[in-house]
């Protein structure tokens, strides 16, 4: 008996007590800012304890404590399961929202509902601690639709602002797509197995488990911005900056991801279902990498970094290393959170400007901004022994070195380098050369609400990949041997990269700024695809229901086959045949003196 | 045979009689069809309920049926007569209009 279930119902427990909170006056004071963001520090603290006891004697739990409802054979409660996966990402994600909460109380300063926003931060996160140590699907359905509301809301914050509505908007629905999915495998899990528990799912041997895994997959598009499903992520970027960095950059769009690692052992003996999500991840990453590489709005581009990396964990899934993705979604949390930090550093000291054609030689004036953007950007690269090295490249090594599909590793490598080539885009653009924005800016990285978030944020950017790595009790053998080239084939890819920018960089940023050629355009309007299907298929959806429903189902069927068609023909026909000139009288006259001359004669006849 | 049914007949003829003959308006034209009608049915009515004939006795049931029907159309040619020309003198039509 020990502190385990304690320690994590009390940390499931802290998160709602501000949201209790809110109905009081304490709510309106300022101090709830600063009371939301120590019981998220606090519940990071406790949540520390089953971690380090599941690191140190590998002791799992799952928490079933209340009956809800028994619907026929289906027996539905209220269980959390703190395995793995979920005990692990439990301290990253409170961590990354502790510096959040931190950076934004000095971002969202004088915003006169920045009480609401850490209310709906804190919803979010609980919402996405409730997906995590779901133990059933209803409860990880919970979970999905609440982090998919509150992103609605969230994305929405500054209502009053058409794009952002928009944005919003297309989120939910693209979202909706996925649950399609996730509706569809829990259907499936439902007639098939009778229960919607994990347990019981993962020890009933089935043969085919094809439609299920295929609606996870559609499930872990809609919500992990995969290829088809990927224009609500760099629309996202509508909201604030510390909803980017928290939502769409550590835990929301990692939920579809999570969902897939949590049905790994039903994922590692389907060959198909592994083969599409390779494919999809591979296609996924390389067509936002192209997209990232002429955005000109600093936050897209990160984001475009995001949907590549999901990508990146979608090719770690296919090539059946569930675990392997989960350390890049551990360690990817941390240095893109903090790149959405600096970036959002960078867009509030040069008063709310994105553009980063107008920013430049930030590199003197922001000096730990600078710092900061340079590390996550190499961290994102996979610069050796940084964090992003101890997931990314060992993504790449298990790539190389397995028997896959070649397109899906050809492409995967090709992202990398163009990971590369955007970031040394970012650096050069925001940080170096003659600044480009309006002179009478007051620029300050004083205030220790920004800094400390960022270093610590940094701290973990470095070292994190290193203590996690170490501390994660390894559940796959790892690959011990490969050839020389194959092991530096990721490390030559980002160099290349790097080189390659900055070769192109130096000698042509003097020069004039050209026309944009055909494929700059191809990459700057995301591949044509937002403008092609978010104006093609709703109009001729619509007009098919419209030709089907009224012109054909209302005026035709039941207004003009037969009433009409009728008048129309006996119309036509009286027209055509009649010669007549309506001298009524004159026909009645006749025909009543031929009666009667009838009658007459044959009475007479008799 | 029966003078009744004389009387009746004498009505079926004056009502054909004003079918046939009249003057300017096609409203009486439907008034005596429906004088028709009526005389027939009336007709029908008491032969058979005068020879006991019970097996046509629905006869007359049909017949109101299709009296209904008749006046019915005839009341819409008649509204649509006067949509187009604006009384129901019978005048109007020889004059060319569709």
């Amino acid at each position: 008996m020990n502190l385990f279930t304690s320690s994590i119902l009390l940390t499931l427990f802290m998160l709602t007590t501000p949201i209790m909170a809110s109905s009081t006056n304490f709510y309106k004071s300022n101090k709830y800012q600063h009371y939301v963001k120590n019981m998220t520090l606090l519940a990071f603290i406790i949540s520390l304890i089953p971690t380090t006891m599941f690191i140190h004697t590998n002791q799992e739990t799952l928490i079933s404590n209340w009956h809800w409802i028994t619907i026929h054979t289906l027996k539905l409660s209220l269980s959390f399961k703190m395995d793995y996966f979920s005990l692990m990402f439990m301290p990253v994600a409170l961590f990354i929202t502790w510096s959040i909460m931190e950076f934004s109380i000095w971002y969202m300063h004088s915003d006169p509902n920045i009480n609401q926003f850490f209310k709906y931060l804190l919803i979010f996160l609980i919402t996405m601690l409730i997906l995590t140590t779901a133990n059933n699907l209803f409860q990880l359905f919970i979970g999905w639709e609440g982090v998919g509301i509150m992103s609605f809301l969230l994305i929405g914050w500054w209502f009053g602002r058409s794009d952002a509505n928009t944005a919003a908007l297309q989120a939910i629905l693209y979202n909706r797509i996925g649950d399609i999915g996730f509706l569809l495998s829990m259907t499936w899990f439902l007639s098939n197995m009778n229960t919607w528990d994990l347990q019981q799912i993962f020890m009933l041997d089935q043969n085919s488990s094809n439609i299920p895994l295929m609606g996870l997959t559609l499930a872990a598009a809609g919500k992990s911005a995969q290829f088809g499903l990927h224009p609500w992520l760099p629309s996202a970027m509508e909201g604030p900056t510390p909803v980017s960095a928290l939502l769409h950059s550590s835990t929301m769009v990692v939920a579809g991801i999570f969902l897939l690692i949590r049905f790994y052992p039903l994922m590692e003996n389907n060959k198909p279902v592994q083969t599409m999500v390779l494919s999809l991840g591979a296609l996924t990453t390389l067509f936002t990498a192209i997209c990232a590489l002429t955005q000109n709005d600093i936050k897209k581009i990160i984001a475009f970094s995001t949907s590549s990396q999901l990508g990146l964990m979608m090719v770690t899934i296919g090539l059946n290393q569930p675990h392997l993705a989960f350390l890049h979604i551990c360690t990817h949390a941390f240095f893109k959170a903090m790149l959405f930090l600096c970036s959002g550093s960078i867009i509030h000291n040069l008063n709310n400007e994105q553009d980063i054609r107008k920013m430049g030689g930030l590199y003197k004036i922001l000096p730990f901004t600078t710092t900061a953007l340079i590390t996550g950007c190499l961290a994102l690269t996979g610069m050796p022994f940084l964090t992003g090295f101890y997931s990314k490249d060992l993504i790449i090594e298990a790539a190389t070195s397995s028997y896959t599909n070649a397109w899906a590793l050809l492409l995967t490598l090709i992202a990398t380098s163009l990971t590369a080539i955007y970031s040394t885009r970012i650096i050069s653009l925001t940080l170096l050369e003659q600044p480009r924005f309006p002179p009478l800016m007051s620029i300050n990285e004083t205030n220790p609400l920004l800094i400390n978030p960022i270093k610590r944020l940094l701290i973990g950017s470095i070292f994190a990949g290193f203590i996690l790595s170490n501390n994660m009790p390894p559940m796959t053998t790892p690959l011990m041997t490969m050839p020389l080239h194959l092991k530096l084939t990721a490390l030559m890819m980002t160099i290349l990269g790097f080189i390659l920018a900055f070769e192109i960089n130096t000698y042509s940023k003097n020069l004039k700024y050209p026309h944009p050629s055909n494929a700059t355009n191809f990459s700057t309007l995301l591949g044509y695809f937002p403008t092609i299907m978010h104006r093609l298929p709703p109009h001729l959806v619509l007009t098919m229901s419209q030709k089907l429903a009224t012109s054909m189902l209302d005026l035709t069927w039941t207004e003009a086959i037969l009433p009409k068609t009728t008048a129309y023909i006996q119309l036509k026909a009286s027209l055509l045949t009649s010669n007549q000139k309506g001298l009524i009288k004159l026909y009645f006259l006749s025909f009543l003196i031929t009666m009667t001359l009838t009658l007459l004669s044959f009475n007479y006849l008799e | 045979v029966s003078l009744i049914h004389i009387n009746i007949l004498i009505a079926f003829t004056i009502s054909l009689t004003g079918l046939l003959i009249y003057r300017s308006h096609l409203i009486s034209a439907l008034l005596c069809l429906e004088g028709i009608t009526l005389s027939l049915f009336i007709l029908a009515a008491l032969t058979i309920l005068n020879s006991h004939f019970t097996l046509a006795s629905m006869i007359p049931i049909i017949l109101l049926v299709f009296a209904a029907r008749e006046a019915a159309i005839g009341l819409a040619l008649l509204v649509i007569i006067s949509n187009t020309y604006g009384t129901d003198y019978v005048q109007n039509f020889n004059l060319l209009q569709c």
